[in-house]
């Protein structure tokens, strides 16, 4: 069997985030090789997901980075005397 | 419809290489217990057998290089969660001390980012916020329009490359404004793309099927982005796309 774009289209996010199984993603990949519309359709979710990701980092306070690094120090030096 | 899900959990047996679900386990459990009593909580000794040979100063300096690299895409998460930078930075220290705990139970060279992010989901599911998780368990997802694969169908060729051009120019505030406007799809689409969490794993965390996980996952992408393009037409990042002007090779017929 071989995928149209109605299956194609239905696994992209499967695809993505590696929940497909080598089987399938052969398909998607055959698929995907000669059909420009839902090549297009995997870059745009793609791309949805890194500017999702770049979008969501912050920078956390400087204070914050010092005190959890402060904290394991603080349990490390515990586990040297334990 | 069932079938398809069922049969997406046993496809994974064979083909992901995160570790077994009993390791990241073991983990949670631990990352669960009482955060006052850190010092003497570590790890069993025989789940420590794996990295014991470490110093205990290497095993700090391993976790400095690997996990604190993190701390903005879990800072990130937990003030979007929290909506509130004290109780954000409350759970940051909680998460990375916990996961400092649960050190030697990470099994190197697998997915630390959706390890570090489920010992996040734990916390805040735990002790700061019960409500998350009954909330997420109230809405029944009904029928499964994007299993008829209609999702992004509906969208020619040119108004597709609208998106991409519109999306690119769109400010990250945008983009969280738009994610926080999910509902109950918000927390499995931010498990996946940004904690890359298996579904198994959402699943699990989130007490819901993996049929569910993916339901989700595609509804809150398809909302997600028609939000986007929305906010960009909106904010004139973007003009509203034209129907098929040029080249229609693919935009009116497409393939289906």
């Amino acid at each position: 069997m071989t995928f149209d774009c109605q299956e194609t289209k239905r696994h992209v996010h499967e695809f993505l985030h590696n929940e497909l199984s080598a089987q399938e993603v052969a398909e998607v990949t055959a698929h995907l090789a000669n059909c420009d519309s839902c090549e297009t359709d995997y870059d745009l979710e793609n791309f949805v997901n890194h500017s999702i990701q770049d979008a969501c980092s912050e920078v956390p306070p400087q204070e914050l980075a010092e005190k959890v690094l402060e904290n394991i120090r603080k349990m490390q030096a515990g586990i040297d005397h334990a | 419809m069932t079938s398809y899900a069922t049969s997406m959990v046993s496809y994974k047996k064979t083909t992901l290489n995160s570790k077994p679900m009993s390791e990241v386990n073991s983990a949670q459990n631990s990352a669960k217990s009482p955060q006052t009593n850190t010092q003497s909580n570590v790890a069993a000794p025989s789940e420590k057998a794996q990295k014991s040979k470490l110093t205990p100063a290497q095993r700090a300096l391993e976790f400095e290089q690997l996990a604190i690299p993190l701390m903005p895409q879990v800072y990130g998460m937990a003030l979007r969660w929290t909506k509130n930078p004290s109780d954000a930075e409350d759970l940051v220290q909680d998460t990375f001390a916990k996961a400092f705990n649960a050190w030697d139970q990470f099994e190197q060279g697998t997915n630390l980012k959706a390890w570090i992010f489920r010992i996040l989901t734990n916390t805040q599911i735990n002790s700061y916020n019960k409500k998350a998780k009954d909330q997420a368990k109230v809405s029944i997802d009904q029928f499964e329009d994007w299993q008829l694969g209609e999702a992004s169908s509906l969208t020619s060729m040119s108004s597709r490359s609208a998106e991409l051009e519109a999306l690119d120019r769109l400010p990250a505030d945008i983009i969280k404004k738009s994610l926080s406007e999910l509902g109950e799809f918000q927390q499995v689409v931010e498990l996946a793309v940004i904690a890359e969490m298996p579904y198994a794993t959402i699943a699990e965390e989130l007490q819901i099927p993996v049929g569910t996980v993916m339901s989700r996952l595609h509804r809150g992408k398809k909302k997600l982005r028609e939000k986007l393009l929305e906010y960009a037409i909106q904010e004139g990042y973007v003009t509203a796309p034209k129907p098929a002007a040029k080249s229609s090779k693919d935009s009116e017929t497409g393939s289906l």
